[in-house]
């Protein structure tokens, strides 16, 4: 990067901080190419020396901020700021790319709770069949097959589904907590203090 | 090292040093930078907010050289300010040390 880059991009990092304010950080640092150049430097060099032109502006302006909070918003101006930012980009991430898929999962979750609970009512309307083939004949028949195959096959079929329940009240559990832990993670993020500031 | 950790230092670093004599910039910075490693840039925030502050004043003076250079001059404020922190960095260290110390001959 030349010097011309470096004080530019300085210039714009520095945002929306009064002119003559920039014209005297700015001024440093033309100084400090000026010295630098007459030792026989390259631009090149100087620059890299001096580090990111991006993020030293930036340093300035959370300077400005926390010197000159505006009324009513207070020294924490920058970190609601950011907060908020990081919310919003959040929030649009999450509508994006997280909402979608989860709702697939929940309407998953349902549909397998459906299966699940209807395995043993199931289960048990076969137990039951021999009876109801006895007391409405006219609507029910067991087809000659033996009542106990009814019986037995009905009591095989409640086992497996409440097997099923069980493993479906295990699989939600795990899904509520790794939602939490999401939405913990999410918070954390929103709240979190940017690292790497200058103070 | 540890990025945050080495600004704090480095405040300390320019009030020692704007202690012994007035310094322009460019100088401040190499002397700091011979030093210490850091992104020569960083000091240049660091001087305007201590200037804020009233650690230093500032003045523009002609160079042999060719053109004017704003040289910095730390105030009986700076001063007192400089003998806290090295204090506290003093204790500090030693702190550390006591510390590392102990590790070494455990």
């Amino acid at each position: 990067m030349r010097r011309d880059e470096f004080l530019s991009e300085l210039r714009r990092a520095l945002g929306r901080m009064p002119e003559q304010e920039k014209r005297e950080v700015l001024y440093d640092y033309e100084e400090h190419f000026r010295a630098a150049l007459q030792e026989g430097k390259t631009e090149e060099d100087v620059a890299r020396a001096l580090g990111n032109p991006r993020l030293l502006g930036k340093s300035y302006a959370i300077d400005a901020l926390l010197e000159n909070p505006r009324p009513g918003e207070g020294v924490s101006a920058v970190s609601v700021i950011r907060a908020l930012l990081t919310s919003i980009s959040l929030t649009f991430f999450n509508v994006i790319v997280v909402l979608g898929p989860f709702l697939g999962l929940v309407g998953a979750m349902v549909g397998l709770w459906a299966a699940a609970v209807s395995l043993p009512l199931a289960g048990v309307g076969v137990v039951l069949s021999p009876l109801a083939a006895a007391i409405v004949p006219q609507y029910y028949s067991l087809g000659g097959a033996s009542p106990a195959f009814f019986f037995f096959a009905g009591l095989g079929v409640t086992g497996l589904g409440l097997l099923a329940v069980l493993g479906m009240w295990k699989l939600s559990r795990l899904f509520v907590q790794i939602t939490a832990a999401y939405v913990r993670f999410n918070a954390r993020i929103v709240t979190r203090r940017r690292q790497g500031d200058i103070r | 090292m540890n990025i945050q950790f080495k600004k704090g230092v480095l405040e300390l670093c320019v009030l020692v040093v704007l202690c012994r004599k007035d310094f322009y910039g460019y100088e401040l910075v190499q002397t700091i930078s011979r030093n210490i490693d850091i992104a020569e840039g960083t000091i240049y925030p660091l001087l305007r907010r201590l200037m804020k502050e009233g650690y230093f004043t500032t003045y523009i003076k002609e160079s042999a050289e060719g053109p004017a250079r704003k040289y910095y001059q730390i105030t009986p404020k700076g001063r007192s300010y400089q003998s806290v922190l090295r204090e506290e960095w003093t204790r500090f260290v030693k702190g550390v040390n006591a510390l590392i110390g102990k590790e070494a001959a455990a």
